[in-house]
């Protein structure tokens, strides 16, 4: 019912919407690729409002703070980057990108928060023939022959930590998450993991449990229940909202010693801050933390922070490697860099540089194979900050 | 399993519903008191409680006198912007409830934008007085200090409410008016008047749990359509005719939402919704009991 669903959002987004639609098309009429000498035209999606703004306008700031350190060019050439709100999924993503791809006539796509987003503007990509290097979300998809993603796949993270939590906790595990595609993946590729490594689950069934998504705002109840089943540590999901809830109420609760270990968007941005010390020594994996010392990172992380407040998120530098994928795979294009001849380069990338360490494209799913990382929640000056602990595994591909 | 079946994992659910069951009955008493005693649907009554939460997020610095400011400043703004629904709702918009609605609705979309537009679109961290932040010790479970309080206080503002509509004279004009608006008109009281007061009263109500509530249903872009939601369920459940099936309602739904969950976690999404149309159900079986006021 229309009640539990954010209204004043929607409203916003369509009168944004409207003034898109408004916007003169003088563009309209060149060829694709080139709107002007040599320069070439990018369109960035994100979600600039709506449930998951921060993480789209991270995502837009990551690609921004690339343009801005390289001279605003990729490839060598000047760049036109247009920007288009995805709201709050597909109702609103489909036309910024139908606008992006067909009005503007941009030579790739980039960015994009929701898996569902991805998949709806899916087949707009297939018919203009346009190349995506996605930064965030990530839905399974037939044919990735013109998908790029720079971010991960949702299994990953659970299954580059499984083992670790198996050599570590001396015990079963409790696995809790919620009930969406991005919560049944992101808990399936843990508990298969560590299943397999020969871990014991907590929960009563063996299988997950997953909450009511979004409507659970009291985890009480679940961790009653993972009190009484027994297990030596937990494992879980959760992002935004969601994540400020369960941290608070998981330090007040009756299992607040034991080992909390999770996909590392339980503690990553803004979450962080609002979560406070309840999220002190959560364990976590992820494929990003700011303190990572290499020469891609410090660089990274010093503009970053030149700009702005606070460090740089994954979703940030996701999409600035986004950025750093166009810049070669355009440079590689030749003289006229039409969308078919990037996208075509993008495949001869190999390894990339990257805050993250190095990594490339996996030929078959064509997201990262890289280095995960296990991070920890620590006082960083009298701000917290998600500190390395150590490397996980290699995963991807 | 059934022979498996023990009372003590159960005992922090079932408190822990008592304490979610008075939050909601405060935010719900505001709606039950505009619909019931008033008869204005406010849909914006979400948002009031909102303005409270937020009120909270920005004031809270981990001290008491923090604490006693953001009640006041929450309660007040909250109470403020009920007074300003009612403003809006001229005499001839107050007589249908489908006008109503959908004015109230309106300033529950642009309320919730200009909350977004102030505070941003991030959840807000809420502290509480320091001495409350953390846990302590019940039946040899752990439960979190603040809502051990939190389950006092708003025990006690229960029964203060119960209290002022049953003995003081405002309290008699309401429910004079629910009884016989037109009476009460002819005896001088405007009804505007009662109308401005009603909605100002639950909007301080909405407020006051809204700061209470912060760090239980913290304040964030979806705080006023969850309470919102939740209070029209109280609503249904409990009928419009007394405070004390609100409260009896709101307790429900507590426990519904606590030790149901951790009863049945897999029925969860639909216990809430499941027992609102048992209730209605047995209702309609039944003959119409007088509408009572309180």
């Amino acid at each position: 019912m229309s009640l539990s669903f954010p209204r004043h959002r929607r409203a916003r987004t369509a009168a944004l919407l409207a003034l898109v639609l408004l916007a003169p098309t003088a563009c309209a009429d060149n060829e694709r690729g080139a709107p002007a000498r040599g320069a070439v035209k990018i369109g960035l999606l994100a979600s600039l409002s709506g449930t998951y703004q921060a993480v789209g306008k991270d995502m837009r700031d990551g690609f921004e703070l690339y343009l801005s350190t390289h001279d605003g060019k990729l490839g060598g050439r000047q760049v036109e980057l247009v920007v288009a709100d995805e709201g709050n999924g597909a109702a609103t993503a489909v036309p910024a990108a139908t606008k992006l791809l067909k009005q503007d006539r941009v030579v790739a796509l980039t960015g994009v928060v929701g898996g569902g987003s991805v998949a709806a503007v899916y087949p707009l990509l297939n018919e203009t023939k346009v190349p995506f290097v996605g930064a965030n979300g990530r839905p399974a998809l037939k044919d990735v022959s013109r998908v790029w993603h720079t971010s991960y796949l949702s299994d990953e993270p659970g299954e580059a930590i499984a083992s670790y939590v198996h050599d570590n906790v001396d015990g079963s595990v409790y696995a809790i998450g919620p009930d969406y595609q991005g919560g049944w993946d992101e808990l399936r590729g843990f508990t298969e993991a560590f299943v397999k490594a020969g871990g014991r689950l907590a929960n009563p069934d063996g299988k997950t449990t997953f909450t009511p998504f979004p409507a659970t705002t009291n985890f009480t109840p679940y961790f009653a229940r993972i009190k009484a089943s027994g297990a030596n540590a937990v494992y879980t999901f959760y992002a935004g909202g969601a994540a400020v809830d369960f941290v608070k109420q998981y330090a007040q609760s009756e299992i607040k010693d034991l080992p909390l270990y999770a996909a590392g968007f339980l503690t990553e941005g803004g979450v962080l801050d609002a979560q406070g010390p309840a999220a002190r020594n959560i364990y976590s994996v992820l494929n990003y933390s700011p303190d990572l010392d290499n020469a891609e990172n410090r660089a990274f992380v010093a503009a970053w922070k030149a700009k702005k407040d606070g460090s740089p998120t994954t979703y940030a530098m996701a999409s600035y490697d986004a950025a750093a994928v166009l810049d070669r795979a355009i440079a590689d294009a030749g003289d006229d860099p039409t969308p078919e001849r990037i996208n075509a380069a993008i495949g001869r990338l190999g390894q990339i540089a990257s805050p993250r360490g190095t990594w490339q494209f996996s030929p078959t799913t064509h997201a990262p194979v890289q280095k995960w990382y296990l991070r920890q929640v620590r006082p960083d000056g009298r701000a917290l900050s998600n500190t390395i602990v150590g490397d996980l595994a290699t995963v991807g591909g | 399993m059934a022979a498996g079946i023990r009372i003590d994992p159960y005992l922090v659910p079932a408190l822990d519903g008592v304490a979610y069951g008075l939050l909601v009955f405060v935010a719900a008493a505001g709606l039950v008191l505009c619909f019931g005693v008033a008869g204005i649907l406010n849909l914006a009554h979400g948002t009031l409680f909102a303005i409270g939460g937020y009120t909270a997020a920005a004031l809270l610095d981990g001290g008491w006198p923090s604490l006693a400011l953001a009640l006041v400043a929450g309660t007040v703004a909250a109470a403020a912007a009920g007074a300003l629904v009612a403003g809006l709702l001229t005499r001839s918009a107050a007589r249908s409830h489908l006008t109503q609605a959908l004015l109230t609705f309106g300033v529950a979309l642009a309320g919730g934008s200009l909350l977004v537009g102030a505070f941003g679109p991030d959840d807000p961290p809420v502290r509480v007085p320091a001495a409350l932040d953390g846990s302590v010790a019940v039946v040899g479970h752990r439960y979190p200090a603040y809502r051990l309080v939190f389950i006092a206080v708003a025990a006690l503002l229960a029964g203060l409410l119960h209290l002022a509509v049953r003995r003081t004279r405002a309290g008699m004009l309401v429910r004079a008016a629910v009884d016989d608006a037109e009476m009460v008109a002819a005896m001088g009281v405007s009804p505007t008047r009662i109308r401005v007061g009603v909605l100002a009263i639950a909007g301080g109500l909405a407020g006051a749990a809204g700061v209470l509530g912060a760090p239980i249903i913290g304040p964030g872009t979806d705080t006023a359509d969850t309470v919102l939601l939740l209070s029209l369920v109280v609503v249904v459940l409990g009928g419009l005719g007394s405070m004390a099936g609100t409260l009896l309602a709101a307790l429900a739904v507590g426990q519904i939402q606590t030790l149901g969950v951790a009863l049945a976690p897999s029925t969860a999404p639909f216990l809430l919704f499941a027992a609102m149309a048992v209730v209605l159900a047995v209702r309609a079986r039944l003959p119409l009991a007088p509408r009572r006021a309180t």
